[in-house]
């Protein structure tokens, strides 16, 4: 694995946007950070602080104003805040659609569904549309199109937010296991410390307006990580109490 | 009233209610064939066209009441499907590209506030006779095809003309609303342009031109039995219920005016319920 090349890389970044009423909105200013290939970072921050504007800035949505972004452009999976699951299509065409587009015949189509639903907990639900759909089972399809999409570097907004616990640390295994089976490099915003000391490989803290890194943590402890040991308990006092001060 | 089962909403009530108007009307038709008056023909004689269908009218310069539903359905059908094929391309392109918006827009909203009948008489002075059969056999030859001889090109034109810009707009407000965060899905995914019209732009849009289509539908259908009470017809319903007055054949009348309604009203509800099967996923925002 050369983990030192990153896979996605800001430097000094800016992105400001102009709302409705003509007012400057400073969403992200001299964001400076790497994601080395293979890895896990996690960006945490209070709302509002620019996270997911990192993101749509790194999926090549959003141009910055300033600075420079290298990213897999062509590679990038990019998980929404909202999911954007295709409202006319039934979940297995929704997670089938990556595979569509890029032409794989419809048997092999099926069968690779199939084991991704599998694996999310979403077998027999296969011929529901979105709608018919509890918020939690929507959010696994939306992973599972994801994962259909074979993209080498993710782009995850509090994908695991909506579920109750104990499917939200499967489904946390699945994307480290899944992640380390396939290389990829992966970019997790998440309001959850313990999600992110669980996950990551570095965590960033982001300020509020502007929203700027102002913090880098590496976690070096391996994966799987325990969550009752000592050392995660206290990884997450310290991850909190910096955030706390970031946040002053 | 604040009770939840409200009397008026159970199946029997509310068929009972749905009917006094009708059966007004039925009233007043009775009333006046029971008057004696000449121009009400009575229900026996209506209802003796309406079951014989393929009978030609006796002393009425006009076919049956069968060839006439089919050849103002074939002409309905042909402007109908004209304007899909034309309005649906037209409305996603100019819907994505302002060049074409630009070009268009100008005589879109110039040319659909013009009601169609109006065009019908200059149209049919331009376009003369000719007819589907000219246009396939040739002038010489057009005569020997009885039916696409009767289908004119003026009156196609005309039918186009009228179902075009419900559709049209409809397929522009369709394309309009699709939510940008899918189109960002696509192009993430790697999508070219014609699979992100096929899988988002078209999906999404079908509910908004079925609805243009279930409009146009009206307005056309208005305008093809106007059209064949203008010189120049032969056939169709609108044809055989103005004939029917001159040669004082009322049952005729009556007939035409009945299947006139009942092709509305099936459909209308069949395009209705086009409508409902593919926007299945609109109905419900959660
Ligand atoms: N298109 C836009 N136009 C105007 N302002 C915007 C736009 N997008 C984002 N912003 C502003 O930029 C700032 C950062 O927004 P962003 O969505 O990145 O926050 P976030 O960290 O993802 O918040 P949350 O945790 O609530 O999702 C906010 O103040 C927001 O109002
Ligand atoms: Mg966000």
């Amino acid at each position: 694995m050369t983990s030192n090349t990153p896979c996605l890389s800001f430097s000094g970044v800016s992105k400001s946007f102009v709302s409705r009423d003509g007012e400057i909105v400073r969403a992200v200013e001299n964001v400076t950070f790497d994601v080395p290939r293979g890895t896990v970072a996690c960006l945490v921050g209070m709302t509002g602080c620019g996270k997911t504007t990192i993101l749509r800035l790194a999926a090549g949505l959003e141009t910055p104003d300033s600075g420079t972004i290298v990213s897999p452009s062509g590679e990038i999976g990019y998980l929404t805040q909202q999911h954007t699951l295709l409202p006319w299509m039934t979940t297995t065409d929704n997670i089938g659609l990556p595979l569509k587009v890029k032409g794989m015949n419809d048997a092999a189509r099926k069968a690779r569904v199939n084991e991704i639903m599998e694996a999310l907990g979403l077998a027999g639900f296969g011929s529901l549309y979105p709608y018919e759909l509890s918020g939690g089972m929507r959010q696994r399809a939306a992973i599972g199109r994801l994962m259909a999409s074979e993209s080498s570097c993710w782009l995850l907004d509090e994908p695991f937010s909506s579920l109750d616990e104990r499917t939200r640390h499967q489904l946390q295994k699945l994307l480290l296991e899944t992640a380390a089976a396939t290389n990829v490099t992966v970019l997790f915003v998440t309001h959850s410390i313990d999600e992110a000391v669980w996950l990551a490989d570095r965590i960033y803290i982001v300020s509020a307006w502007p929203g700027r890194i102002i913090e880098s943590l590496e976690i070096a402890e391996p994966k799987p990580r325990d969550r009752i040991s000592d050392a995660f308990g206290a990884r997450m006092e310290a991850v909190r109490k910096r955030l706390e001060a970031a946040i002053g | 009233m604040s009770s939840d089962a409200k009397w008026q909403d159970s199946a029997p009530v509310k068929y009972a209610l749905g009917s006094i108007i009708p059966g007004l009307v039925i009233l007043a038709w009775w009333l006046g064939a029971r008057s004696g008056s000449a121009v009400v023909p009575s229900f026996g004689e209506v209802f003796n066209v309406l079951t014989h269908p393929f009978d030609e009218p006796p002393d009425l310069n006009s076919r049956s009441l069968a060839f006439s539903v089919m050849m103002t359905l074939i002409r309905l059908f042909l402007g109908f499907a004209l304007a899909i094929a034309t309005a649906v391309p037209l409305g996603i392109l100019a819907a994505r590209n302002h060049v074409v918006e630009y070009v268009f827009s100008p005589i879109v909203e110039l040319a659909r506030p013009i009601n169609p009948i109006v065009l019908l008489p200059i149209i049919t002075v331009l376009l003369g006779v000719s007819s589907i059969a000219t246009v396939v056999y040739g002038q010489t030859e057009a005569w020997r095809h009885d039916v696409p001889d009767q289908v004119q090109t003026a009156m196609i034109l005309i039918l186009w003309y009228g179902a075009f810009f419900p559709i049209y707009t409809a397929t522009i407000q369709g394309v309009r609303s699709v939510g940008t965060a899918w189109l960002e899905t696509m192009r993430l995914m790697g999508a070219d342009n014609a699979q992100t019209i096929r899988h988002v732009i078209l999906p999404h849009t079908l509910p908004f031109i079925a609805n243009g289509m279930r409009i146009a539908l009206g307005t056309v259908w208005l305008v093809v039995i106007a059209a064949e009470i203008f010189p120049g017809t032969r056939s169709g319903l609108g044809y055989m219920l103005c004939t029917a007055c001159k040669t004082s054949e009322y049952e005729y009348t009556f007939s035409a005016i009945i299947v006139i309604g009942a092709i509305g009203l099936v459909t209308n509800s069949l395009l209705r319920r086009f409508e409902e099967r593919t926007g299945h996923w609109r109905a419900v925002q959660r």
